[in-house]
């Protein structure tokens, strides 16, 4: 296992393609977060204000990490997902899966030490990106943070996490169809679902739609309806994907 | 030679693709200390047999067999992952990853391989200049051509010394210089006693390496040529059109047929 990790942490931090996705989040979300609240304050009436103005939770730090949180669980599910596809389905568009037969280090270890780089990465830039969000905050003259703003911190944190764990059964997909372009498509169809399945009102059992919901990004109410076994969905989704994959993986023919 | 010597060997083995029969009832073996060579045609199901060997594909029957220490010799699918460190093989694609360097890229090589941290880095660096690749070492393989990220697939199958190699068009995209230093290393790799198996087109280099040259046509053996026979072209061409049922082949013409006539 321990070369397998060695060779995939060396892959994905010589690409280009995690590096680009990685900071699309962490620049692009508390971009958007600080722009998306300062419009909305600027012309209260616009349309843009508007449209945020369901998103909004209290003011100042708890208004700014909670719209965090909440723009986390689409940008990280994108990211992180079409980063997993990459992951997985290069070897197959690349034709380097071929080398991955044939050796001691069992195909099944690659896929796994795939799953834990790419949770390592998504941590690292959920990390960075509320670095950024506080560095952002704290330019703007929020002050220190109270007990609502600690809250919201600790929700974008865990919406961050368990929107990363989402995107590890994409990388199966893409495995399993071999190349990332099936897989993002598979990534696309996911964020589709998601909104229907989330406007059909069973959203929260969902496992795409739970943490965006309890994010606030169906508003307060349907965020407190948002129950710990719904939230909890991911890890099951997630530790499934990487089970597939590592069991495909052993089972596959090279094509 | 003795059964003993047999380090790969494939026994009846038969792989279809839908109606394509890829591989019919194929036996074959592979000698510690030998190049066996495997000549045939585009399709003729080299690349399928290599494959079958490695365990990347399954037979639908037949079995292939890899040698592992006292076990003897044990059906790929059922073989235990530490024996395949002996092995290293090139088959098709390159094992190139564009964002890492020619170094990076082999010292991950020999990692997969199991070669430990330590061991991988001065492997690595024995075996790029063995194959001439020291200037390119630190280049990310994305921006070589295509030679010499052939020359670096090479040097990744090749790394950790193994006791078998199998090698799919070795000197495909190969300038002349490199043709000579893959040659070299094909050598050197049987003469400290590694089997080595080796497909090509290029009847004249196959006969400068090879101790048996079997020639495979759609999907079966027809029979081997003699290295150091004469005229090989001709004794492939007989041997090929032989095995067609009306001993007719649809085949381009040889321009340089009237000047040698």
């Amino acid at each position: 296992m321990r070369a397998a990790l060695a060779v995939e942490t060396l892959k994905l931090r010589r690409a280009t393609a995690p590096r680009v996705a990685g900071l699309a989040v962490v620049l692009g979300v508390p971009t958007v977060t600080t722009g998306f609240i300062a419009a909305a304050e600027a012309a209260p009436t616009s349309q843009l204000a508007l449209k945020v103005a369901p998103m909004l939770v209290g003011e100042g730090w708890e208004a700014q990490l909670a719209m965090v949180g909440q723009i986390l669980s689409v940008a990280m599910l994108l990211s992180a997902g079409v980063v997993a596809a990459w992951v997985y389905g290069r070897e197959h568009v690349d034709g380097t899966i071929g080398g991955l037969y044939a050796v001691p280090v069992r195909r099944r270890e690659v896929a796994v030490a795939k799953a834990v780089v790419l949770v390592a990465w998504g941590v690292l830039v959920l990390l960075a990106t509320l670095a950024v969000s506080l560095a952002a905050g704290a330019a703007l003259g929020h002050g220190g943070l109270d007990d609502a703003a600690t809250v919201a911190l600790g929700r974008a944190v865990l919406v961050g996490l368990l929107t990363v764990l989402l995107a590890l059964p994409v990388g199966t997909a893409a495995h399993l169809l071999r190349g990332y372009l099936p897989g993002i498509g598979v990534l696309l169809a996911v964020v589709v679902v998601t909104q229907v399945v989330t406007v059909a009102g069973a959203g929260a059992w969902f496992p795409y739609a739970a943490p965006g919901m309890w994010a606030g990004m169906g508003g307060p109410e349907l965020a407190e309806a948002v129950l710990p076994v719904q939230l909890a969905l991911p890890a099951p989704v997630a530790l499934g994907g990487v089970l597939l994959a590592a069991g495909w993986s052993e089972r596959a023919e090279v094509r | 030679m003795s059964a003993q010597d047999v380090v790969l060997e494939a026994r009846g083995v038969t792989r279809s693709f839908g109606a394509e029969v890829a591989v019919e009832d194929l036996d074959l073996t592979v000698r510690a200390g030998e190049v066996h060579a495997l000549v045939g045609l585009n399709g003729a199901g080299k690349t399928t047999l290599m494959r079958l060997l490695l365990g990347m594909l399954r037979c639908d029957s037949g079995t292939t067999c890899l040698r592992d220490g006292d076990a003897g010799l044990v059906d790929v699918r059922r073989l235990r992952p530490p024996a395949w460190a002996s092995v290293g093989h090139l088959v098709e694609t390159p094992f190139t990853y564009a964002e890492l360097t020619v170094l990076e890229t082999v010292r991950c090589a020999a990692r997969l391989h199991g070669l430990t941290a330590a061991e991988a880095g001065p492997a690595s660096q024995q075996i790029i200049g063995a194959l001439a690749l020291d200037h390119w070492s630190g280049r990310r393989t994305g921006t070589l051509s295509l030679g010499n990220r052939q020359r670096v697939g090479l040097a990744s199958a090749m790394v950790h010394r193994p006791g078998l190699l199998v090698l799919d068009e070795p000197s495909n995209a190969l300038d002349p210089a490199g043709v000579l230093v893959v040659r070299r290393e094909i050598l050197d790799a049987a003469g400290r006693g590694a089997a080595v198996l080796v497909s090509s087109h290029h009847l004249d280099e196959v006969a400068r390496i090879a101790d048996r040259i079997t020639v495979l046509h759609r999907g079966q053996v027809v029979g081997t040529l003699p290295p150091d026979g004469a005229d090989l072209e001709r004794a492939f061409f007989a041997m090929v059109y032989g095995a067609e049922a009306d001993g007719h082949l649809e085949l381009p013409g040889d321009p340089a047929g009237p000047r040698r006539t």
